[in-house]
């Protein structure tokens, strides 16, 4: 009898405690970039910090592995699912088995499509075509401040992963501002996915095609990174000849700006861990987030600060002082 | 009347096709704009003066996928296929970039130094995937897999191994002679050039000089009679396993060396797919038999002039996979029995008309 007692109350504790532990599972992209790698990191140690337990999927950029790893969170029966969609389409069944799974869904950084049928506790992301305006307001100001607003310059652009969210977002904000810029003309778009190896590449090729190139922008730091070796090996000083302005801010790029060879970049903060515990504490709270999505507070960094980077008149901040903060 | 194509003539006539697909589309480049076919001399920060050109684009990008396409065609010529070839130059760039900087939070500069001594770093990485190719071999020859099955398993474990090498980080290096790999220059031309003719060449020779090439194609068309012939079957596959692996280490210490980075989920990504279809574009079976070192550098070179001819025109971001598929879609079809008999015949009819005289 005794013995039966304590069985039970082994077993009632077990399931005491199994039911008190929380399960977040979070389906992420991939390593694509530094960027990614301390998004990756920064949930990680929030959510652990918490004591929590926590399921992690490297997609590695591929869509078909990510719909994978939602359906094993589903038959995990996970009691939360934050995700990071590689691509914006395509989502549209899998999340639907989510939400029969009645297993709240955070979006983190990227936005699907189609999400009217689709329920969400909470979208978290930057704010993609506001970063495309930033870049192009920068450009334009610097060329101002340089003294070189009457000139016509010849922009170029390396576009993200064709289809994803931050790609087309930023694409659209860079055209909004430049379509009523008449001296910075965009003579060639295309996209470098991101990766350093093929920002170089492409690079490489519009060095070839076009003689003149002012100004490149670039939908990330990597890229821009990448395109640098390629200016350099045009014979061109990255900088000076060619103004180069990235998004995203990772260290490399501080350090770039600081040897002078890239202009500027238009912050996209990583660092999403600390918030993303907080709006779970509140989801368990019982708290609704809405639908709209949060946007971070992000910044622009150069290699002098003072230039106005958001239409707002918000003014960038120098490279060399913040370098020190930077943990990614 | 109808002989039958001997294989040598099929591999052949493939690699003339292949070599045809190749200028038609430098043609078509060069009618849209004369200067995609230009090279000239160029000066650099550092004074010196190195060739600067499309052309040397496609040669420079091309070297990747060049020298992995030597190790698959190998492999292909025994009838066997290589998956994992993709993640091992992933493997060998963070293996690299590892050595170089060790850990990120005790060296958090990136800077022209490099944590172990510099041969490690190149021996290292090259050692490790060789291993990782001989892991391959012997699933294959020992066990008996199937090559698409054997290679599968470290396709996927690869990259993995390569973000554990480096805590899923992306390391960045400044030491020079890391990126005089691929970013430095040897008689005017990018390294990867020079690298990729040393490959080639070497690759060459083994196969051709030595009894290898040979033994590869026996086993390639008939593993058995070989054995009972006496070639040891099994040595062969695993030497070209090896040599795979090798050469996709060499392959991925160029892919770090270019961004001075290493980059575990991008690096060599679709090489796999890319060396095989060079194997075939340039002539050589899928099942297994008479290879063409050749026909596999003209196959990777129409490969990356589709890619330069992409960027170079600036086809939309959204059709290019379209566009890269639709040119390779021709080039294949144009290579099938049915086309190239079709050439042939009339070819033959011509020349009978003519009275000249028809080889076989």
């Amino acid at each position: 009898m005794k013995r039966l007692l304590t069985l039970a109350l082994v077993l009632c504790m077990v399931v005491g405690v199994a039911s008190a532990e929380v399960t977040i599972a979070f389906s992420q992209i991939g390593q694509e970039s530094d960027w990614r790698t301390a998004n990756t990191d920064s949930v990680k140690k929030a959510i652990e910090a918490e004591g929590w337990n926590y399921v992690y999927d490297d997609a590695q950029q591929k869509q078909e592995n990510q719909v994978k790893a939602l359906r094993n969170f589903i038959s995990q029966n996970v009691d939360y699912i934050l995700f990071t969609g590689v691509v914006s389409t395509g989502w549209d069944e899998v999340l639907k088995e989510v939400n029969e799974a009645e297993i709240p869904l955070i979006l983190l950084d990227r936005m699907p499509d189609n999400m009217d049928d689709i329920e969400y506790a909470a979208a978290f992301g930057g704010d993609f075509v506001e970063e495309g305006r930033r870049m192009a307001i920068w450009t334009k100001n610097y060329v101002e401040k340089l003294g070189r607003s009457d000139e016509e310059l010849n922009v170029v652009i390396l576009e993200g992963t064709t289809g994803a969210d931050a790609a087309t977002g930023r694409q659209n904000g860079i055209m909004e501002i430049l379509k009523d810029t008449p001296n910075l003309k965009v003579i060639a778009s295309q996209t470098g996915n991101f990766t350093r190896a093929e920002g170089q590449a492409v690079m490489e090729s519009f060095l070839k095609a076009h003689d003149k190139i002012d100004v490149l922008l670039a939908h990330n730091d990597d890229m821009a990174l990448g395109a640098i070796e390629s200016i350099k090996a045009a014979g061109k000083v990255p900088g000076k000849d060619i103004i180069i302005v990235g998004c995203d801010s990772p260290k490399t790029a501080f350090d770039a700006i600081i040897a002078g060879e890239m202009n500027a970049t238009i912050e996209c903060t990583p660092l999403y861990g600390p918030f993303v515990v907080d709006a779970l504490k509140r989801l368990m709270a019982g708290e609704d987030l809405g639908r709209e999505l949060i946007h971070p507070e992000e910044s622009c960094f150069d290699a002098e600060g003072g230039i106005v980077f958001t239409l707002d008149g918000k003014l960038s901040e120098k490279a060399a002082d913040k370098i020190g903060e930077r943990q990614y | 009347m109808k002989a039958k194509l001997n294989r040598e003539t099929v591999v052949r006539s493939k690699l003339l096709w292949a070599v045809i697909a190749e200028l038609l589309i430098l043609l078509v480049g060069f009618i849209m704009r004369p200067d995609f076919l230009s090279v000239q001399l160029m000066t650099l920060a550092d004074g010196s003066r190195v060739l600067f050109g499309t052309p040397i684009d496609i040669l420079n990008r091309s070297a990747e996928i060049t020298i992995i396409a030597m190790g698959m065609t190998l492999v292909i010529a025994l009838g066997g296929t290589d998956l994992s070839v993709g993640a091992l130059v992933a493997v060998s760039g963070a293996m690299a970039l590892k050595f170089l900087r060790w850990d990120v939070l005790e060296y958090p500069t990136p800077g022209d130094y490099t944590v172990m001594p510099y041969f490690l770093v190149i021996l290292v990485p090259l050692a490790v995937c060789t291993l990782m190719g001989a892991f391959n071999g012997l699933l294959i020859s020992k066990l008996g897999m199937q090559p698409i099955i054997a290679t599968l398993i470290l396709m996927v474990a690869g990259r993995g191994i390569a973000q554990i090498t480096t805590n899923g980080k992306q390391f960045t290096t400044m030491y020079t002679p890391f990126q005089q790999i691929a970013q430095g220059y040897f008689l005017k031309l990018p390294m990867p050039i020079i690298i990729t003719a040393v490959v080639i060449l070497g690759v060459a020779l083994f196969t051709r000089k030595t009894s290898y090439g040979m033994f590869v194609e026996s086993v390639g068309v008939n593993p058995n009679a070989s054995r009972v012939s006496g070639l040891q079957s099994s040595r062969i596959i695993l030497i070209a396993f090896m040599i795979t692996g090798f050469l996709s280490g060499i392959s991925g210490l160029i892919y770090s060396s270019r961004i001075s980075s290493c980059d575990s989920n991008n690096a060599g990504i679709n090489n796999e797919m890319n060396a095989i279809l060079a194997v075939v574009i340039g002539g050589t079976s899928m099942s297994g038999g008479k290879f063409s070192l050749t026909g596999t550098v003209i196959g990777s070179l129409i490969i990356q002039t589709i890619v330069t001819l992409v960027y170079f025109f600036g086809v939309v971001s959204e059709a290019i996979m379209a566009f890269e598929a639709m040119i390779i879609a021709v080039v294949i079809v144009l290579q099938s029995e049915p086309v190239r008999k079709f050439f042939a015949s009339r070819k033959r009819s011509r020349a009978s008309a003519t009275g000249g005289a028809v080889r076989a």
